[in-house]
């Protein structure tokens, strides 16, 4: 028997844990089509008609940024890179409280009463801006939504021990569907009514599995398994033996920057609260689900290397001999070993909530790309020629156009790094412009429209970090060897890559408005509001 | 390693019970929030 199929013999799921999961989608479901009763007009679909309060706040910002994809990296970064990698959940829990506090940057964008950020774009640097803005975050937000299914999939692979790969697609693709009924038909109200309850789910499976890992293993026992199998490289991300290094860790103060003020998923939550003070309140409480979202899968990583490591056969089909078979992928490692440690029951309740957590991710995000394609680009060249009712259909069928989209990136994309390293350089596409953008159009009066252009291109440059991209262009472009591709592929990581880019974008941010002022002509249709 | 040790237990235990506390809370007080979503929607407030 393969390595890998043997590795996905011992889960304890049954008809009892389907049964399960198949209770809480119906639920689900059925929460998100009564909410499309209440959807009048295009604030309604986009942002709930503004009129969300700070508990459902919490629970919708925590449905949508804790999704199956973020258990799945996270799991993965925890068994590569041990306690070390808890560094990632600290940086984002400083830096989320830090923006609730201060309200840097959600709370003047606010004040602008957009829908997006690229709306923001228009008004303060103009409809070119905008349009480019839009086009930027939309393929960068579809190219790093295009791993979620993949690695949904390969979670329920692994927990359920499912082999049938036609019976797996057809998970896969129910799923998706479901996912697109109710976002399609209720929009944002669904989308919030339905993270409610993917909240409740999701909180207390994850609380669950944690402690019942901690009761089976031994929480002296897992600590003291890492010191023996990792040493101090487990523990210090500073030190360069870790997977991480201080240009790491740098890049992560970034991204938890990015992942709460920057990410249109999260500002979307911003944007849709009742008032500025609950959008600070929610900013800082969520900063424990930002914190929260990484820590526990990095446990769970970690118990499933400790797990994986005290089994021979497991050991085996993880780490094989080199040269003589290929490891299993570690994404696989968390729900392998989640499948072998719960009982009969739980194994279910974890799954529906994990579940919970790919719909309520996949809907948000849907949501969110779909109404930056209607609101930036479709509306600033169509003019004010469509109706309510057009606007919230154009929104529809682009949800669906991005589901077909991410089916065929999830299969078909060769992922050569870690997910998380994947998800962060396919954000930073956007979000490295969008910090330029952001920071000094909100902050700064003399910020140019000709500087943002450049800002965005530049920002864009942060797609190199991604590995396959490196191969496209050194081995396949420039024709270089795969002994020289590999060696800059290893100096070109996605932190340095994604750091360079802030660099440039800034600068050309800065330059790109000194040397080249708006004339009255040029600047975008209203008047700057300081922050 | 001492240091980091102790930090990542401090950094599990308090952000795990944060969690749990808020989960608690959020549960509760996110369903009277329900309401208030859905009469705005009504045009109550």
């Amino acid at each position: 028997m393969e390595p890998f199929s043997e590795a996905l013999q011992g889960t304890q799921f049954t008809g009892l844990d389907w049964g399960i999961v198949a209770l809480y989608l119906v639920l689900s479901v059925a929460i998100g089509l009564i909410a499309n009763r209440y959807v009048a007009n295009m604030a309604d679909y986009v942002v709930a008609g503004r009129g969300v309060r700070t508990a459902l706040g919490i629970a919708t910002l925590t449905g949508t940024e804790l999704g199956l994809v973020t258990v799945m990296y996270s799991a993965q970064k925890g068994f590569t890179g041990g306690f070390a990698a808890f560094h990632i959940g600290l940086a984002a829990c400083v830096v989320a409280f830090f923006v609730g506090l201060t309200g840097f940057i959600i709370v003047p964008l606010r004040r602008h009463k957009v829908l997006t950020i690229p709306e923001f774009y228009g008004k303060r640097f103009g409809r070119r801006t905008q349009i480019l803005g839009g086009l930027v975050l939309a393929f960068g937000g579809i190219l790093n939504m295009g791993m979620f299914l993949k690695a949904g999939s390969m979670f329920i692979v692994g927990i359920t021990g499912l082999q049938n790969e036609a019976a797996l697609a057809i998970v896969m693709i129910v799923l998706l569907g479901l996912v697109l009924l109710y976002t399609v038909l209720g929009g944002m109200v669904s989308v919030i009514l339905t993270d409610y309850v993917q909240f409740v789910v999701l909180s207390f499976g994850l609380l669950l599995a944690t402690g019942f890992a901690i009761y089976k293993m031994g929480w002296d026992h897992i600590f003291a398994s890492m010191v023996t199998l990792k040493g101090e490289a487990g523990f210090n991300p500073l030190l360069a033996e870790s997977s991480f290094g201080g240009d790491y860790v740098a890049w992560m103060l970034f991204i938890g920057l990015v992942n709460c003020a920057l990410w249109p998923t999260s500002v979307a939550r911003a944007l849709a609260c009742a008032s500025e003070g609950i959008v600070r309140k929610q900013f800082m409480w969520a900063s424990l689900s930002y914190m929260i979202r990484n820590i526990i899968p990095y446990f769970w990583g970690i118990c499933a290397f400790v797990f994986i490591m005290e089994s021979p056969m497991l050991t085996g089909a993880f780490f094989p001999v080199a040269g003589v078979a290929e490891g299993v992928d570690t994404l696989y490692a968390m729900p392998i070993f989640l499948g072998r440690l719960l009982p009969v029951g739980l194994i279910g309740i974890i799954t529906a909530a994990m579940v919970a957590a790919f719909m309520s991710t996949h809907d948000s995000y849907l949501l969110c790309w779909s109404s930056v394609l209607t609101n930036d680009i479709v509306i600033p060249l169509a003019g004010e020629r469509l109706s309510e009712r057009t606007k919230v259909m154009i929104t529809r069928g682009f949800v669906l156009l991005i589901g077909i989209i991410i089916l065929l990136v999830s299969f078909l994309f060769p992922l050569r790094e870690d997910l998380w390293d994947y998800m962060a350089v396919t954000g930073a596409i956007y979000t490295t412009g969008a910090f330029a953008l952001l920071g000094c159009g909100l902050y700064w009066k003399r910020a140019s429209s000709t500087g943002a252009v450049l800002a965005l291109i530049t920002g864009s440059s942060a797609v190199f970090g991604l590995g396959a991209v490196q191969v496209f262009v050194l081995q396949h472009l420039l024709r270089f060897s795969q002994e020289r591709t590999e060696a800059i592929a290893g100096q070109l990581t996605g932190a340095r890559v994604g750091l360079a880019a802030i660099v440039l974008s800034t600068a050309a941010m800065v330059l790109g408005s000194l040397l080249f002022p708006d004339t009255n002509r040029t600047q975008g249709d209203e008047t700057w509001v300081s922050g | 390693m001492g240091f980091w040790i102790v930090l990542w237990k401090l950094v599990f235990v308090f952000g795990v019970g944060a969690f749990g506390l808020m989960a608690l809370w959020v549960t509760v007080q996110g369903a009277r929030d329900i309401k208030f979503l859905l009469d705005t929607l009504r045009g109550e407030h």
